[in-house]
């Protein structure tokens, strides 16, 4: 899963736990990872070396996650922040970041969002191309103006909410999607519903794409979410 | 002031206190004002007695001392006359003719011999004997034909004839009248200007009264840092704002230390919870057996179930508490619904449930979306658990007076009647329940933070309903009216594709 071996990535968070698994998942997503426990050492590094993106949690022992972020900016930091948070309501000053381009999680969160939340901010801050107007995915196709999915050929009857959840896990494949992300990113909620609201959802769009006798694209990973297969 | 004028001003206290103000303040000065109108009438009195009583005695004098031959009357009456002349309190526009005095002599018999003055002698003397005057002391008499009484003094002389002094009142009384109605302007003029002084002095502190109620009403449901207006002076209204102020500080200061706790307890949890979800995840990716995998899964699937109810608890703790942040954004209730309806459509179709709305078009609300969206999956994710197959869920949408009205109706077996009475309370759950109980407490909760309310029952027909009331926001109480104007209810119904 292997997403650019270039990026460098600063992580600042103090609780050693969760730095070292960070580093450890960060590095098989392909990052190459300098860590810091307080806002001395990450502000020493972020001067010192380029980084391509930041994640940094508010609560440090020596300052203010915030305050870091803004002294960083004043020193000419460029890439962008992924706040880690464990405070519940967002801090006006977050949503300010937010506003000028960074993210925020609330912890605890699952990893799959966490590499997906980097993936958008590395994407936003690339100038790209124009956007894609096709999408394919091993024999799946998604044509993007005229809003039609083919399987080997076949038209794909889906309704409008079943294509645009085919469409995120298509921009999305061969990476896990988490439920709430998909809740997310589909329907525009950050909700956490205790039914099974999304696999159903999951599953009938699995009955349309994943027909029989094809090889089944839509994979299943419990307690983690779901991927679209590309190989 | 102006934005309060609008309040019908004979409603408000300044007007009932003034009145009751005003009306003590002119019965005490009626007393006053009467008081010395009685004090000057009599001072008028005694000065025309006086001179009553001196002119008399001047006259009978000279009618003793005039020898009694044919020049007496006409020496008397001159004497009289002249003494007509010099009347008090005399009305100086009034014409010369002098009816306001006369001059009577009766012999020792009682007749009439000398007469002077306007008209004819005859009534007055008759007036005279109808009314027993003593000497030396004026008394009035009312003569026949004539409105107004007549002061009398009278002497006696020697020859046993008496003579009768007789003043009209009538300038007199023209005095009393002028100062009745000039005491009676003046005493006007002193209570209309006491009822504006008194009116617009509690008018004024009323004002500040009822701008303390206001900011205090807005303080608590939108921010804890705003204070009452105070004023410079050392009153009991300004007292009652300090009084205030402080009440603020501690409140805020307790909210705050309120914050602190739940802030640090979900840091200090999440924190290990994170660790813990981060290590499960990756030896869930080193496993390569399923049924290795399985253990791993149900742990993280646990984990996710305590987060969640963490945040509840601490969303329900913070709204008791009247504590939870919002962050008030518009809010299209109509539009979420059918959002909500469309994620939560397939699952129920799937359990055999039907779900439709009923709503008359978009309706916005302020509120903090999260946790609007949170409420609202609760109420969905309940339907969902506790209907039994086959059943319908009606959701009804609509504004009601500067409200959003939100009520969900099911035809299943309805709450079970031990909880009911107890339905918003942490903790609560059916027998049969497998949530962990903070699902209707956190929706009671996040609409009491919105200013709005919840309510619970049973349907007469069966089946429970779920009634929830949000404020609509002040700026769109225009588009509520023709919200309910309109009317026209579109049924919104998804059928199994």
């Amino acid at each position: 899963m292997h997403y650019d071996p270039l990026m460098r990535l600063l992580l600042v968070e103090d609780e050693i736990d969760i730095q070292r698994f960070l580093r450890t998942s960060l590095e098989e997503a392909g990052y190459q990872v300098e860590a810091a426990g307080d806002g001395k050492t990450a502000e020493q590094l972020a001067v010192d070396g380029q980084f391509d993106i930041l994640i940094v949690d508010l609560g440090l022992p020596d300052q203010d996650g915030i305050s870091l972020i803004l002294k960083l900016r004043q020193l000419g930091l460029r890439a962008p922040v992924l706040i880690l948070s464990a405070r519940r309501s967002v801090d006006d000053r977050v949503r300010g970041l937010e506003q000028g381009g960074d993210d925020y999680l609330t912890k605890p969160f699952a990893l799959a969002e966490l590499l997906a939340r980097l993936r958008n901010l590395l994407k936003r801050n690339s100038p790209s191309g124009a956007e894609a107007t096709r999408l394919q995915v091993l024999d799946l196709e998604l044509d993007l103006l005229r809003r039609e999915a083919t399987r080997s050929g076949q038209l794909l009857q889906l309704t409008t909410q079943e294509f645009v959840l085919l469409e995120y896990l298509c921009r999305n494949a061969g990476r896990v999607v988490t439920r709430s992300m998909i809740l997310d990113k589909v329907w525009g909620m950050r909700i956490q519903p205790d039914t099974n609201v999304v696999d159903v959802h999951i599953y009938r769009l699995r009955g349309k794409v994943d027909g029989q006798g094809q090889k089944p694209l839509i994979r299943t990973l419990r307690g983690v979410g779901y991927v679209l297969k590309d190989r | 002031m102006s934005s309060k004028t609008a309040r019908p001003i004979l409603h408000s206290a300044a007007w009932r206190i003034s009145l009751w103000a005003t009306l003590a303040f002119a019965c005490g000065t009626m007393l006053v004002f009467a008081f010395l109108h009685r004090f000057v009438a009599g001072d008028i009195q005694r000065r025309s007695d006086a001179w009553l009583s001196g002119e008399v005695e001047v006259l009978g004098d000279v009618a003793e001392r005039t020898p009694k031959d044919a020049l007496h009357d006409r020496v008397v009456g001159e004497v009289a006359e002249l003494a007509g002349k010099e009347v008090p309190n005399r009305d100086p526009s009034a014409n010369s003719s002098n009816d306001s005095v006369f001059f009577l002599q009766t012999g020792g018999n009682g007749s009439l011999t000398l007469w002077v003055g306007a008209g004819s002698g005859e009534p007055y003397l008759k007036a005279i004997q109808a009314t027993r005057i003593i000497p030396h002391r004026p008394a009035d008499i009312h003569v026949q034909g004539l409105a107004i009484p007549f002061r009398v003094a009278s002497i006696q002389i020697d020859d046993g004839s008496y003579i009768y002094l007789g003043l009209s009142e009538r300038d007199e009384l023209r005095v009393l009248r002028n100062l009745g109605q000039r005491f009676f302007l003046f005493w006007l003029l002193l209570v209309l200007f006491g009822f504006g002084i008194v009116f617009i002095t509690t008018w004024r502190m009323l004002t500040h009264v009822r701008e303390i109620a206001e900011a205090a009403s807005r303080i608590g449901h939108s921010d804890l840092n705003a204070r009452v207006p105070t004023t410079k002076g050392n009153d009991e209204v300004s007292h009652l704002a300090l009084t205030l102020n402080r009440m603020l500080d501690r409140i805020e200061s307790s909210i705050h230390q309120l914050h602190t706790i739940t802030d640090s307890l979900a840091h200090d949890l999440r924190s290990p919870l994170t660790a813990i979800r981060g290590k499960l995840e990756m030896s869930l990716s080193a496993v390569t057996q399923v049924e290795h995998a399985e253990p791993i899964v149900s742990a993280i699937e646990e984990l996710d179930r305590l987060t969640d109810f963490l945040n509840k608890s601490l969303d329900v703790a913070e709204a008791k508490a009247d504590a939870l942040r919002l962050n008030r954004v518009p809010v299209d209730l109509d539009e979420l619904l059918r959002i909500m309806i469309d994620l939560y459509e397939p699952s129920m179709s799937e359990k055999g449930l039907q779900i439709r709305l009923k709503s008359g078009g978009p309706l916005r609300i302020e509120a903090d979306e999260a946790l609007i969206h949170r409420m609202i999956a609760n109420l969905f994710d309940n339907e969902l658990k506790h209907l039994p197959a086959a059943c319908t869920v009606n959701i009804q949408l609509k504004a009601e007076n500067k409200g959003a009205s939100l009520i969900l109706e099911d035809d299943g077996p309805g709450f079970d009647p031990q909880v009911l009475p107890h339905l918003f309370e942490r903790r609560v759950k059916g027998k049969e329940s497998s949530g962990h109980g903070l699902g209707l407490a956190f929706v009671d909760a996040v609409a009491r933070a919105h200013g709005g309310a919840v309510s619970a029952g049973n349907r007469d027909c069966g089946g429970a309903q779920i009634a929830v009331t949000l404020p609509l926001a002040a700026l769109d109480q225009g588009s509520a009216a023709i919200h309910s104007a309109h009317g026209g209810q579109a049924i919104f119904r998804r059928g199994i594709p």
